[in-house]
């Protein structure tokens, strides 16, 4: 993991640096005078050698220290910590969403192969799986925010409502301790359209592999030994086939935690939702070196975490496999 | 635990419709990503500064509407020594800061002061007349004494004075209060808090998600109509204009010009536009071939179809005007001259020497409105039998090219950076020399435009204190660069706002950020 922590780190730092833009120049804006971007280039040491600054980075990173974002000016481990709890919030929603609605449809699907709602299903997960974030982002807002009125709009609470204090920036959590019920309930309500619009995507992909390898399994002679028993019909699906098959559901729902808690950038712009993925889209576009390199950082480690907690799943649902 | 998930969300779905917009609070939907923070020695950007302009003020004011007129601001009155040099500011007596300290001389020397010592890049608006922090000196309490480098015009000064962001005066005592060994000018605790004694109080900052202001009741013009200011982050256009529709905001402040064009009848909005002292163009490397020849400059001025641009592509976000002074701002030229003639520009392209025209790399930011004005004057210069290659590329990339004269031709704008046309005379017609000594390394020295005679009226006009006659330098100096000059001006932009009806009192300046929130109420 040290490897590709330190690979992902590497490359991101020259790539950024080989853009043929100046950082400082973008972040002072066009009107900047030359002198002013002269002086700016030299305060953050950009006119040092590759070399150098890539060593000043390393020792930096070893002391635990990401370096200072360029657009915000702040310490970039400052910044994904404001900006990580939301995205976490978001993207739990929308993995309970995706994998209920995903594991759901998949095994009805299967269940019904051939049927009309196996059909429609499919449907259902294609057009989640090839329909833009942002259009079905905005196709929803449009439906039950401006039109209907049952939801609210983009946000996390109403535009007018100030936030309840910080402490944990999961606001789900600073509303409770807050005991602020109003900023509560509302966020709740803010959080289904942004949560559907991401656990769509996710419920697409994971219905389509629960659907192959439930059939897959269901063709298996146990299958039909549990049958000849005279189990129950449930009792067969959920415990004899489901179980198995669930192996390839757990690795594509390891990979949509990962593709979640980074962010989901376009969900997230749409939503005016203030996670991490809008700060690195926010960051890639200002060329902001540090910002970058440290997100690239964060996404590496976070899904490292997730393949192991994947692989560590698999020993528990398999007791054939065994690390060693 | 799936009972507590699943009960949360149908109790999120059950819940009836969310309250409206309190009639004491103004909330405004708007990008905020651009803010970096609020210490006023590095505000720069025209939204972080509209911001702080409701919570910072300075020595002097313009009237509002007229950026000709000054009016006072923390000083009631001002004077200027006979050899021009030495500006005397008279503290208004009785201005509270938020904190409730009194601002007298010593904030206001130490304001100017600390910006300087800060060194940040905006400085330069104020170093290139004040660069030593000795030329700003205390003569009373209640008295301060400015002196510049050269004598410079009325207007001149109060623009750079009237900066919001390094001219704005803190509250020394808090600032100092919050100062410690490594960060002598406190330029931590300022990022993010508030030391000024405008109408509202910055109560709460979080980055890219709410701005909260409060209104400040002893504010010495008398308290704001409205109690509470919320800026709420809402990158995307079309979701600012569904909350716009919902009434879940008063104010959308980033809509797009197709989106403000719904608004033009409907009931319960209203449109609020002002040219924007803001300049799009098209600039041709005075310094390169094909440009390097006048004749060549002046046929691609009369190929472009303006019309096109402005009404087509803009949709009437954006106003004619080919001189590079806006209108509305002192000295500003009314002169159109050009016009689509193509056959006036093949006889200029023919005199010049390219009968058959040539080939050239048209450069632009991907900017949707600036790619679909690269086309237009790509299918316009066709006609000249110019083989025009547009090429896109981020704005990082874009104006690194620029800055570093590498361009050939290129479309880019350019706005005003304080309320003088000393703003806008030295980027676009100050140029000496090409090279890296040159003093001023802006429009003109990146187009290669070397006109010294010109750069010296220049000059003499930031100088000149008879308004009149600094009026027809300006005007001399805008008709030289229309005819010779390394661009064509395209049009200057509208800034266009929507909002509720029951918005009153809102006035949008040309400068955005000198819009002021302090006599804006709402009737519901």
């Amino acid at each position: 993991m040290v490897l590709v922590v330190w690979g992902v780190v590497t490359i991101t730092f020259f790539v950024a640096r080989v853009i043929p833009a100046d950082p400082v120049a973008a972040i002072l804006g066009p009107q900047a005078p030359q002198e002013a971007i002269e002086r700016e280039r030299a305060r953050w040491g950009f006119d040092k050698p590759l070399y150098v600054q890539y060593a000043r980075y390393i020792s930096g990173l070893l002391h635990g220290d990401l370096g200072v974002s360029l657009r915000t000016r702040r310490p970039v481990l400052e910044d994904i910590k404001q900006f990580f709890p939301a995205t976490v919030e978001l993207g739990l929603a929308a993995l309970i969403i995706g994998v209920v609605l995903g594991i759901g449809v998949g095994v009805i699907s299967a269940v019904r192969n051939g049927s009309l709602v196996d059909h429609a299903s499919r449907v259902f997960a294609i057009v989640g799986l090839s329909m833009p974030a942002f259009w079905l982002g905005l196709l929803l807002l449009l439906i039950f925010y401006h039109t209907l009125g049952w939801l609210p709009g983009p946000g996390r609470l109403p535009y007018w409502y100030p936030l309840p204090p910080r402490i944990t920036g999961l606001l789900l959590i600073d509303s409770i301790i807050a005991k602020d019920w109003f900023a509560l309930k509302s966020f709740l309500q803010h959080l289904i359209l942004p949560a559907f619009t991401l656990g769509w995507l996710s419920t697409a992909s994971i219905a389509r592999i629960t659907r192959s390898s439930m059939l897959e399994v269901m063709h298996e002679e146990y299958i039909k030994t549990a049958r000849m028993k005279g189990l129950r019909e449930s009792v067969v699906i959920m415990k004899h086939a489901f179980r198995n098959a669930l192996l390839p559901i757990v690795t594509v729902v390891g990979i949509r935690i990962a593709y979640m808690l980074e962010g989901a950038v376009l969900t997230e712009t749409v939503f005016a939702w203030p996670g991490l993925g809008r700060y690195a889209t926010q960051s890639f576009l200002s060329i902001d070196f540090n910002a970058v390199v440290g997100v690239a950082l964060f996404m590496a480690l976070l899904y490292s975490f997730c393949n192991l907690a994947v692989d560590l799943l698999y020993a528990y649902l398999n007791p054939k496999i065994r690390y060693v | 635990m799936w009972r507590l998930v699943v009960g949360l969300v149908v109790l999120g779905l059950c819940l009836p419709a969310l309250g409206q917009i309190p009639k004491d609070t103004l909330v405004i939907g708007a990008r905020t990503g651009i803010i970096v923070d609020f210490d006023p020695a590095r505000i720069y950007e025209v939204f972080t500064a509209f911001v702080a302009e409701q919570f910072y003020e300075q020595l002097v004011d313009f009237e509002r509407g007229d950026f000709t007129k000054i009016e006072p601001g923390i000083a009631e009155s001002w004077e200027v020594s006979e050899d021009g040099l030495t500006w005397t500011f008279h503290i208004r007596k009785g201005v509270k800061f938020h904190s409730g300290n009194e601002l007298t001389a010593d904030d206001v020397v130490y304001s100017l002061r600390r910006s300087l010592a800060l060194n940040f890049h905006p400085i330069w608006i104020l170093a290139q007349y004040v660069p030593d922090p000795d030329m700003i000196q205390k003569i009373d309490d209640y008295t301060v004494a400015i002196t510049t480098t050269e004598p410079v015009a009325e207007l001149t000064i109060a623009s750079v004075l009237g900066f919001q962001g390094i001219c704005s005066i803190v509250d020394s005592e808090l600032v100092k209060a919050h100062a410690t060994p490594e960060d002598p000018w406190a330029n931590e605790w300022l990022k993010e808090h508030d030391a000024g004694s405008g109408p509202f109080k910055l109560v709460r900052w979080v980055r890219e998600e709410i701005i909260i202001l409060e209104r400040f009741d002893d504010y010495w013009e008398g308290p704001a109509s409205i109690k509470r200011i919320i800026i709420k982050d809402i990158p995307d256009p079309a979701a600012q204009k569904l909350a716009l529709d919902k009434g879940d905001i008063d104010i959308a402040w980033d809509l797009l010009p197709e989106q403000v064009d719904m608004y033009r009848d409907a009931a319960g909005f209203k449109v609020v536009e002002t040219p924007a002292w803001g300049i799009t163009y098209v600039a041709m490397n005075a310094g390169k071939p094909p440009f390097d020849n006048e004749l060549v400059r002046d046929a691609i001025r009369w190929a472009i179809d303006y019309d096109a641009i402005i009404y087509g592509i803009m949709k009437g976000a954006a106003i004619p005007g080919q001189t590079f002074i806006p209108k509305g701002m002192f000295g500003h030229l009314p002169e159109t001259p050009y016009h689509k003639d193509i056959e006036r520009a093949k006889k200029l392209l023919t005199a010049a020497g390219y009968p058959e025209g040539f080939e050239v790399e048209l450069l632009t930011t991907d900017r949707p409105d600036r790619v679909a004005i690269a086309t237009q004057i790509q299918a316009d210069l066709a006609e000249l039998g110019i083989k025009v290659n547009i090429r896109q590329m981020v704005g990082a990339q874009f104006y690194e090219l620029y800055r570093a004269q590498k361009h050939t031709f290129l479309v880019a704008g350019w706005g005003a950076d304080y309320a003088d046309p000393d703003a806008l005379a030295k980027p676009f017609a100050h140029c000496c020399t090409t090279g890296p000594e040159a003093k001023v390394r802006q429009l003109a020295w990146r187009n290669m435009y070397v006109d010294c005679d010109t750069s010296i009226l220049v000059e003499q006009a930031a100088r000149e204190l008879d308004a009149t006659k600094r009026e027809q330098m300006y005007f001399e100096i805008q008709r030289r660069v229309l005819d010779k000059g390394p661009y064509a001006i395209l049009y200057y932009p509208l800034r266009q706002i929507v909002m509720r009806d029951v918005v009153k009192g809102f006035h949008l300046a040309h400068m955005e950020y000198y819009t002021e929130l302090w006599e804006v109420s709402k009737t519901g």
